[in-house]
């Protein structure tokens, strides 16, 4: 009795079984991508009610963060100013720049009306999660770090996951991120702009012995630990190169102020 | 390697601690539940019912996944809006509470409380610490801020059952005041609650003034005019009487429970239970005898106590009186008493006795207190012993009070009403003078034309029926107001929110009578002699401005604004006064007493006592008052009888929820029977407040009407009573047995003497005087200091490590607390038939224990004689926060976990409802949500196609979904607000604790020294609800924490120790301060004294 099936056959068990590994691999990765916040949130881009550039207050005429969401360093909400805000500047009475402005009509309305502007969510977080901005940016951690560039964006968009695992990574690692607590809402802001000098010297200044900060660039040799000022600046050059780096900068505050993010559930969870 | 744990043996004490009469006898019932985690006693409901509801329910589930198949919805994002204010309110951060003082008026006063509000929402209600009487708050006043929310409040005025506005009144009354200044208010009547309100009583003094011939009433329904009468008698006018607990080191109470419903001052829980707890041996405390027909909690905490029907009490009272009279060598008090006392029976003299020689002892230290609604003889007597033992100006001080206006009372109204001299009616009262004081709406009702009725109410109710005008009235946190707390200081209330509903206060209708306000958008017209106004300032808070100036001697903007931070203005209390006693009075007033009736199985006791939910029936429509078990009987959304086992058995009723058909006179009442060890014989003690009509199905048709058995508005000790055993059961949703832990020595209690000889008997009690090391636990997880040799254990160093402890000495089990945690962590009502079914969700648990003699080992058959008078004692019991928690190693999605704090911490969001931890909690502190109880009500039915009427619960998708919209205004926005299938637990209010420290950072940034909350700082829900100060919580880790040293007290113990879970919550045991002279002989062993172990 002859063949059946073709000899060619014989392979399609296997050429299955590598499909099928591509198959899964491919919509695993999918998913991975897809169906997380990275995907989903990150570009989060919704048109607001009155077209309001960070672009322009921010990066170009350089206007704090606390000026309009004046509340976010003492309240867990990072409010959104009132009319009464916009209207300091643009105000008819007040600063009166581009008062007849068309797309400031919606802002005068407001005010006249006692109606509330409708602004789109951008940043959502479930309603079992319980973040606190002030806690955050009283430790140094900078607006930034969670929302970008926003000095950039003529529209906000969202620019990080905030996604669970997104958090943890720098609540466990939070000298990747931590910076003085005069640059927490500079947008700008580089380590290497700092100079090692003043970095140092703030830090001895708010009472933190040369000593233990020498203790953390040098943790490899702990003999010959500098006593001075100038020695510590030189040890740290040697260790981090030119540049003062951002893991230095963190692992001094992480120390000194004693940043130990929570890593428990009702950190968050209540 | 595996290692069985052989539980020890229970070790025999002496006395046994038992919650319900099921686990007294062991029957088959208890011992059933006690092995379960949930109650399978399931409603009435048979297996076959059981399981065609649950077809029912396939049924219509198959149908909707079917239709839910059709319709896909839509993936997008939704797009959600933000939206701030236009124009930013004063002092409001968004995200952040905003705390304000204020005051609850009360019958008796004021509660001092602090209100929690969010963007404007008050949420939750605590004691005002700062407030000269604020401690806690009782439950009724902790449970008031539901009652804002209640969605059948009065929302409109009504006219002949037509929704109308306020404008419409204010042109009808406008008629009417042309009217009262021709004829001087003839016939117009105005019916008040009596308040402590000093601007309510100078408007109705400016209301005498301006309609003379207005006639007003006061009355109050749990009234203690006799208290009143008997005071003016002995004490002259403008006297009121204010007991000082602080300095009392013995109280003899005549049926006075003053720690729980016959408040006499604020302070009283706690002055006398802060002398309750002693430290170190030999400390002084105080001693309190009590003579009762039921229990109470004073009874609960008393040192000595003899259960004697109320009818008795004025002979008891004369007994004392005759006994203290032949002490003190005061002949006229022993004459005066003389006769009545005759009629006593040697038991009881013998055991008054004693008691007195004690009090005699510590003449100017004692006190004598009597219920408020015994006869105006009994209070007589009180304040003869209390002349004769020095009280006056020691523990018992007097202080100038002033009314103003002279209000009639209520006996006056029903004459004047069938005389006919009253055409207009204006019911002001907050009680429901239709359901209880019914004898004067009878009247109304019998006249051929009735007067005209204008009802200020806060819900439709019973007077509402008879009403022309129903006006919606404001709840204390909407309108402006002042009050007087007992010693006289002086408290503003102010508004917390607009009236949600436009409601308006009493003070706003007396100033529109007055024409000082006009309601519906008309410029108020402001008094002349108010501070600076603004032009669209609201009459009221002018009025009140203008009552300040004068309490305060002048206007001053620093003093009123410090007065509304602090919730009083300093320096206003009652002046002290020195009445002369007129010990000669107390003849004629003893000689009103009538000989007591004789107390029979035919002619029975009736006693009408306020209930510890409803008080006098104004909070029926508050769902957690409903749903918080009565302290005594554990009884929930309804009320019953209560008998003591011995008649319960004479009458021949099988079992809790039979029956009785009480007869009074021509009345009859047919009332479900509790059977309540230590009651008195022959005596019924029905709770009032039930059995209202309620247009809120909370408070709608529950439980029984007892003001409708007595025929005036005035007794509350009804004789001559028959009852009998009536035809049918009535299922009472108890909670004693639910939650049921094998008891091991979880209650300790020891008497003084014992305490003295060996101050830490406590922490060998029961199974820990053979305790294991405490390094061996079954369960794994961090325990004890972070160290060296430990360093898995928790960080002192640099954490906070929270804990708790609780004293039983103090607590008096009130069940405040179990309300503030329901109020503070969104804890839903589940219903009457979920209770039955035991699924309470309220996450602190107040066991009730009764001790009797006879240890462990003699169970058997009820002893009816050892049921008639057992001790009482209450234990608070929530979660206790394990440090080796054997709930975190069983559950499968890491959802309860520890946090570096201490913690037991529930991820509600990860929580997938196996309910494997709630098995594995040997404290059974863990609750279910077997349904969506913050979305689906759970009191209604709802109709289904096909299936007809079902409870809403269990109609699934198909149920009404939108309960309460106002309620949910009440939500603390901090507290994740749980779904179906979710466990959860007391957290001990961690988001107050994260909160406080991230405010600690915020203020330490990034200084690492200052990073630890000041000590004693936070303080949680329970703990600042505490009348009694009995829960304290705080940092371990910090040395100078309050709970550290109560932690070191010898009375310290944890329950369950022996079983290794090291709970962070531990008790302090109660000491009882026993008189050995007295004839307690009846209970075989002195309290709580534990016998060596025979093995």
């Amino acid at each position: 009795m002859g063949n059946q099936f073709p000899r060619w056959t014989n392979w399609i068990p296997l050429k299955i079984a590598i499909m099928a590994v591509f198959m899964v691999a491919g919509v695993s990765l999918g998913v991975n991508y897809y169906f997380t916040p990275k995907y989903t949130k990150v570009g989060y881009e919704p048109t607001q009610p009155v077209p309001y550039s960070h672009k322009l207050h921010v990066g170009e005429l350089g206007m704090q963060c606390i000026y309009c969401h004046s509340f976010a360093e003492v309240s867990g909400h990072a409010n959104v100013p009132t009319n009464q805000t916009c209207l300091n500047c643009h105000g008819p009475d007040k600063g009166q720049i581009k008062k007849d402005s068309e797309k400031l009509a919606m802002v005068r309305d407001a005010d006249k009306n006692h109606t509330p502007i409708k602004w789109a969510k951008v940043h959502k977080s479930p309603d079992f999660v319980y973040f606190n901005h002030s806690v955050h940016l009283n430790r140094g951690v900078s607006c930034q770090n969670c929302h970008g560039q926003i000095n950039e964006m003529e529209v906000v968009k969202q620019a990080e996951p905030h996604s669970m695992g997104w958090c943890l990574d720098c609540h466990r690692n939070p000298e990747n991120k931590l910076r003085p607590l005069d640059q927490v809402t500079n947008l700008t802001y580089k380590p290497e702009d700092l100079t090692r000098e003043a970095f140092y010297g703030n830090l001895a200044a708010r009472g933190i012995k040369v000593a233990d900060m020498a203790k953390l660039v040098a943790d490899e040799k702990p003999e010959s630990l500098p006593q001075d000022m100038n020695q510590l600046v030189a040890l740290a050059t040697k260790k981090y190169g030119p540049k003062v780096t951002q893991l230095e900068v963190g692992r001094q505050l992480k120390e000194h102020w004693r940043i130990a993010p929570p890593e428990s559930c009702a950190a968050c969870h209540r | 390697m595996k290692r069985v744990w052989q539980h020890p043996d229970e070790s025999n004490t002496d006395r046994r601690y038992w919650r319900s009469l099921g686990e007294y006898a062991n029957t088959p019932e208890f011992s059933e539940k006690l092995g379960r985690e949930f109650d399978p006693g399931l409603a009435g409901e048979t297996d076959e019912q059981r399981e065609s509801s649950r077809r029912d329910f396939m049924k219509i589930m198959g149908g909707v996944a079917a239709l839910s198949g059709l319709t896909l919805t839509s993936c997008r994002r939704p797009l959600q809006k933000i939206m701030p204010f236009t124009k930013h309110v004063e002092w409001i951060i968004p995200g952040k509470p905003l705390l304000y003082a204020t005051a609850m008026p009360r019958p008796w006063g004021a509660s001092p409380m602090v209100v929690v509000t969010h963007e404007g929402r008050p949420t939750h209600l605590q004691g005002n610490p700062l407030h000269p009487s604020g401690a806690g708050l009782d439950i009724f006043a902790q449970a008031s801020i539901l009652d804002l929310y209640n969605p059948e409040r009065a929302k409109k005025p009504v006219n002949g059952g037509k929704d109308t506005d306020w404008s419409h009144f204010q042109k009808d009354l406008d008629g009417w005041i042309a009217e009262w200044k021709k004829n001087g208010g003839e016939g117009l009547a105005l019916l008040l609650n009596p308040s402590k309100s000093p601007t309510r009583a100078g408007l109705l003094a400016d209301f005498a003034q301006a309609c003379p011939k207005a006639k007003v009433y006061e009355y109050e329904p749990i009234h203690q005019r006799n208290y009143d009468a008997a005071v003016k008698a002995l004490l002259g006018e403008g006297v009121a009487l204010l007991p000082k607990f602080a300095k009392a080191d013995r109280v003899f109470s005549l049926d006075c429970d003053f720690v729980g419903l016959d408040t006499l001052s604020e302070t009283a829980t706690r002055d006398f239970m802060k002398r309750r707890a002693p430290e170190k041996k030999d400390e002084l405390m105080n001693r309190l005898y009590i003579l009762e027909n039921r229990y109470t909690l004073t009874g609960g905490i008393s040192d000595h106590r003899k259960p004697l029907a109320a009818s008795l009490i004025p002979v008891a009272a004369a007994v004392l009186a005759e006994e203290i009279g032949k002490l003190a060598g005061d002949p006229a008090l022993q004459q005066a008493a003389a006769a009545l006392a005759a009629t006593a029976d040697a038991k009881l003299r013998e055991w008054i006795v004693p008691a007195a020689k004690d009090l005699f002892e510590n003449k100017g230290k004692s006190l004598v207190l009597a219920g408020s609604r015994h006869h105006e003889a009994v209070h007589a007597f009180a304040l003869g012993i209390n002349n004769a033992l020095g009280a006056f100006g020691a523990t018992l001080e007097q202080l100038k009070v002033e009314l103003g206006y002279k209000p009639a009372d209520i006996a006056e109204l029903k004459a004047d009403l069938t005389s006919k001299k009253i055409n207009h009616l204006v019911v002001l009262a907050e009680s429901d003078p239709a359901y209880d004081a019914e004898d004067i709406f009878k009247t109304l009702s019998s006249l051929d034309k009735h007067p005209a009725v204008t009802h200020l109410t806060d819900r439709a109710k019973h007077t509402t029926k008879f009403s022309g005008w129903t006006l919606p009235a404001a709840h204390f946190l909407e309108s402006w107001g002042d009050v007087r707390s007992g010693d006289g200081a002086y408290s503003v209330v102010q508004p917390m929110i607009q009236p949600l509903f436009d409601g308006a206060s009493v003070n706003d209708v007396l100033l529109s009578m007055l024409g000082r306000k006009k309601f519906g958008g008309a410029a108020p017209v402001v008094a002349k002699d108010a501070a600076p106004a603004k032009p669209e300032s609201d009459a009221s808070y002018e009025a009140v401005k203008a009552m300040f100036t004068k309490v305060a001697g002048g206007w001053d903007d620093e003093k009123w604004n410090n007065t509304l931070r602090d919730g009083f203005l300093a320096g206003s209390a009652f002046e002290k006064a020195s009445a002369s006693f007129k010990s000669t009075a107390i003849v004629s007033i003893a000689a009103k007493a009538e000989k007591p009736a004789a107390i029979s199985k035919s002619a029975m006791e009736v006693v009408l006592t306020p209930d510890a939910k409803m008080w006098d029936g104004r909070f029926a429509d508050n769902a957690w008052l409903q749903e918080a078990p009565d302290p005594i009987t554990k009884l929930t959304w309804d009320n019953a009888a209560w008998i003591s086992p011995k008649t319960f058995a004479a009458l021949g009723l099988k079992k809790d929820g039979d029956f009785i058909k009480v007869t009074v006179g021509t009345v009859s009442l047919n009332v479900p029977a509790l059977s309540a060890p230590g009651h008195a014989h022959d005596s019924v003690t029905i709770p009032l407040g039930y059995g209202q009509k309620s247009s809120n199905v909370v408070g709608n048709e529950r439980g029984f009407n007892g003001y409708a058995l007595r025929s005036g508005s005035d007794s509350f000790v009804l004789n001559g009573a028959k009852v009998e055993k009536a035809d049918g059961n009535y299922e009472l949703a108890i909670t004693q047995d639910n939650y049921t832990m094998e008891g091991r020595a979880q209650v300790r209690e020891g008497t003084k003497d014992r305490f003295d000889k060996n101050v830490d008997f406590a922490q060998t009690e029961g199974m820990d005087s053979h305790t294991p090391p405490a390094e061996l636990t079954l369960y794994k997880g961090r325990v004890g200091i972070k160290s060296k040799e430990n360093p898995e254990g928790f960080d002192y160093e640099n954490e906070h490590q929270w804990g708790m402890v609780i004293d039983l000495a103090k607590c008096i089990g009130c069940s405040a607390c179990i309300v503030a945690c329901q109020s503070e962590n969104n804890i839903p009502v589940v219903g009457k038939d979920q209770v039955a079914r035991g699924r309470v969700m309220q996450w602190i648990r107040m066991d009730r224990y009764f001790s009797t003699s006879g240890g462990v080992e003699d169970r058997g058959v009820a002893d009816i004689e050892e049921l008639e008078n057992p001790e009482m004692i209450h234990q608070p019991v929530a979660c206790q926060q394990c440090e080796s928690a054997p709930c975190e190693t069983v559950c499968p999605v890491n959802a309860t976990v520890h946090t570096e704090d201490g913690l037991n911490a529930m991820a509600y969001n990860r929580c997938i409802g196996t309910r494997y931890c709630a098995n594995n909690c040997p404290y059974t502190a863990r609750r279910f949500n077997y349904f969506d109880y913050n979305k689906r009500n759970p009191l209604i039915e709802t109709k289904l196609p096909l299936v007809g009427n079902v409870k809403n619960l269990y109609a699934g998708p198909l149920g009404e979904k939108t309960q309460n919209e106002t309620g949910r205004l009440q939500k603390n926005p901090n507290v994740t607000v749980r779904m179906r299938g979710v466990i959860e637990k007391c957290t001990y209010c961690v988001q107050r604790l994260e909160s406080a420290k991230i405010t600690q950072r915020r203020i330490g940034r990034d200084d690492k020294n200052n990073l630890r909350v000041p000590v004693d700082s936070v303080k949680t829900a329970c703990q600042a609800s505490c009348p009694a100060e009995a829960i304290e919580f705080g940092d371990l880790a910090n040395k100078e924490s309050t709970v550290n040293r109560w932690k070191d007290s010898p009375r310290n113990y944890q329950v369950l120790k022996y079983i290794g879970t090291r709970p962070r919550t531990s008790y302090l045991a109660r000491i009882r301060n026993v008189n050995p002279l007295m004839p307690s002989a009846d209970r075989k062993v002195k309290t709580g004294e534990a016998s060596l172990n025979k093995a």
